[in-house]
C-alpha cells in the first residue's frame, strides 16, 4: 500500500509542478532586450563616481581638499586643484579616476566635505584595453552640460 | 517534373525518391521548427523571451545555426575507434527515417502502410540505441561511453513497459497495421478508455528520447554532453537531428495508437480541415507537452529512474495488459 500511496501523491506533486510552469509561460517576460531597450539604473546602483552638477554653481563643487585621494584604499583617484586668483578657494581643474582598481566602497562619497560626489549609473563599462578604465570626471561633467 | 521522374525511374521507384526525399525534408524542418519550439517554451516559463534576433520572434535562428554546424570541422580526436566513429552519425539517421517510412499523416499521406507498421517502428527505434552505444564506445571518452552505458540501460528498461502499452492497442484493433489502428479509433479515441496506457505511453516515450526528467545520458552537469561529447560539426548536427526526429516519431506513434491519428477531434468532425492539419496539430501539442514536462522537472538519478521503471511503470503496464485482454475477450 506504501507504494500505491506513494505513486498517486508523486503523481500529484507532478501535475501540481506542471502547474506552476504553465502559469509562468503565461506571464510576460521580465528579461529586457538588451542593445534595442535599456533599463533604467534604480537609484541605489553604484557605477564609478561622478561630479555632482549644483544648480547655484552651474558646475561642481570639489575644492581640491584630497579627501577622497587620502581615503581610496586603492589609490585610484587623482585631483589637482588651482586658485582662479589670489586668496580665492581653491577649484579643482582635473579630477581621475582608474576604475579598473575601484572596489566601489564609496568612502570618498561618504566623507566628500561638499557632497561633490555621487555614484552615476553607468553600467556599460567593458574595455578592451587596461587603460580605457581611467575615466575623466571633469569632461564627463562637461559633457553632461 | 514528376512526368519526367516517373519516365526515367518508373512509377514505383519514382514514388519511393519523391517520398525520401519528403521525408528528410521533413526531418530537417520538423527539427529546426523542434529547436526553435524548446527554445521558446523554455524561455518563456522561465519568464524570458528566447531568440529573438534572426527572423521574426528568432524563427530562423536554427537555420543560422544549421549552417553554422554545417561549415564547422569534422574533429576526430585521437585514438578513436574510426570506423564506428563515423558510422555512428548515419546508423542514427537511418532508423529515424525508416521510421518515419509508415507514419501514417493523412489518409493517403503514408508512404508505405505495411502491415506491421507498428513492429517496424519499435525494431528501427532500436538502431537509435545501437548508434549511442557505436558513438559512445567508439569516442574513447569516459564521459561518452558512461553516458551510452546509461543510455542503453535506461532503453532496456523503458522499451519493456512501452511495448506492454502498445500491446493493449495491438489486442483492441487485432492488427499492427498503422491505417487499421486510425481505422479502429473513428467511433472512440483509444486515449478516452486506456488513459493509463497512454499516460505510461508517453512516460516511456520521454524515456526512450532521452529528454528530461530521463536525460540522465546525456546530463550536462555530470556527463558534459553524454555519448556525443566528441563529435562535431555536422556529426554532432546528424544526433541533434535524430533526437528530435525520434521525439516527432514517438509522438507520432502515440497520435496514432491513442489520438485516433489524421481523424479530428470527436466533436470537431465538421470542421473542412484535412486529415494532416489535424495530425500535425496533436503531435506539436503532444511535444509541447513532452517540452513542458522537460523545463518542469529535475533529472532522476540513475537508480531512481531504474526502480521507476523496474518497480511501478513494468507491474503496472502488465497488471494493465492482463485486465484489458479480459475486458476485450469478454466485449468480443
Amino acid at each position: 500500500m506504501g507504494l500505491v500511496r506513494e505513486v498517486i501523491l508523486g503523481s500529484w506533486s507532478l501535475i501540481t509542478g506542471m502547474g506552476v510552469t504553465i502559469r509562468r509561460y503565461g506571464r510576460r517576460a521580465i528579461t529586457t532586450q538588451y542593445p534595442r531597450k535599456r533599463l533604467e539604473m534604480s537609484p541605489g546602483y553604484r557605477g564609478h563616481i561622478e561630479l555632482v552638477r549644483f544648480e547655484e554653481l552651474g558646475s561642481h563643487n570639489c575644492v581640491a581638499c584630497g579627501t577622497c585621494v587620502r581615503f581610496c584604499p586603492t589609490h585610484v583617484i587623482k585631483v589637482q586643484g588651482e586658485k582662479p586668483r589670489a586668496r580665492a578657494p581653491k577649484r579643482a581643474t582635473l579630477y581621475f579616476i582608474d576604475f579598473s582598481h575601484c572596489s566601489l566602497c564609496g568612502l570618498c562619497v561618504a566623507n566628500c566635505p561638499t557632497r561633490t560626489l555621487k555614484f552615476s549609473t553607468e553600467y556599460e563599462m567593458a574595455h578592451a584595453c587596461r587603460w580605457e578604465g581611467v575615466v575623466d570626471l571633469m569632461q564627463r561633467l562637461e559633457e553632461s552640460a | 517534373m514528376w512526368q519526367t521522374a516517373v519516365d526515367i525511374l518508373g512509377p514505383d521507384l519514382a514514388a519511393i525518391v519523391a517520398g525520401a526525399i519528403g521525408l528528410v525534408a521533413l526531418v530537417q524542418v520538423n527539427t529546426l521548427f523542434l529547436v526553435w519550439l524548446e527554445r521558446k517554451v523554455s524561455a518563456h516559463i522561465q519568464l524570458r523571451l528566447g531568440p529573438m534576433e534572426v527572423g521574426p520572434h528568432g524563427i530562423l535562428q536554427t537555420l543560422v545555426d544549421g549552417v553554422k554546424l554545417l561549415g564547422k570541422e569534422l574533429i576526430t580526436p585521437r585514438h578513436v575507434d574510426r570506423k564506428l566513429y563515423v558510422l555512428a552519425p548515419v546508423v542514427v539517421f537511418t532508423g529515424v527515417l525508416a521510421c518515419l517510412v509508415v507514419v501514417p499523416f493523412d489518409e493517403e499521406l503514408q508512404l508505405r502502410d505495411l502491415n506491421v507498421g507498428v513492429l517496424l517502428i519499435f525494431a528501427f527505434s532500436a538502431f537509435n540505441v545501437l548508434a549511442i552505444l557505436m558513438g559512445g564506445w567508439s569516442a574513447n571518452n569516459k564521459y561518452s561511453l558512461l553516458g551510452a552505458i546509461r543510455s542503453v540501460a535506461q532503453n532496456v528498461a523503458y522499451e519493456i513497459p512501452l511495448l506492454l502499452v502498445v500491446l493493449n492497442v495491438l489486442l483492441w484493433t487485432n492488427s499492427m497495421q498503422m491505417s487499421t489502428i486510425v481505422a479502429a479509433q473513428s467511433t472512440l479515441w483509444n486515449v478516452f478508455w486506456m488513459p493509463v496506457a497512454a499516460v505510461i505511453y508517453l512516460i516511456c516515450a520521454t524515456a526512450e528520447t532521452n529528454r528530461a526528467p530521463f536525460d540522465i545520458p546525456e546530463a550536462e552537469s555530470e556527463l558534459v554532453a553524454g555519448f556525443h561529447t566528441e563529435y562535431s560539426g555536422m556529426r554532432f548536427a546528424m544526433f541533434f537531428l535524430a533526437e528530435y526526429s525520434n521525439m516527432f516519431i514517438v509522438t507520432a506513434v502515440a497520435t496514432t495508437l491513442f489520438f485516433g491519428g489524421w481523424k479530428s477531434p470527436p466533436l470537431l468532425g465538421f470542421l473542412p480541415v484535412p486529415g494532416v492539419v489535424w495530425f500535425f496539430l496533436k503531435v506539436y501539442a503532444l511535444i509541447f507537452v513532452i517540452i513542458w514536462v522537460r523545463w518542469t522537472f529535475p533529472r532522476l538519478r540513475f537508480d531512481q529512474l531504474m526502480n521507476f521503471s523496474w518497480k511501478v511503470m513494468i507491474p503496472v503496464s502488465l497488471i494493465h495488459l492482463i485486465v484489458y485482454a479480459g475486458i476485450i475477450k469478454i466485449i468480443r
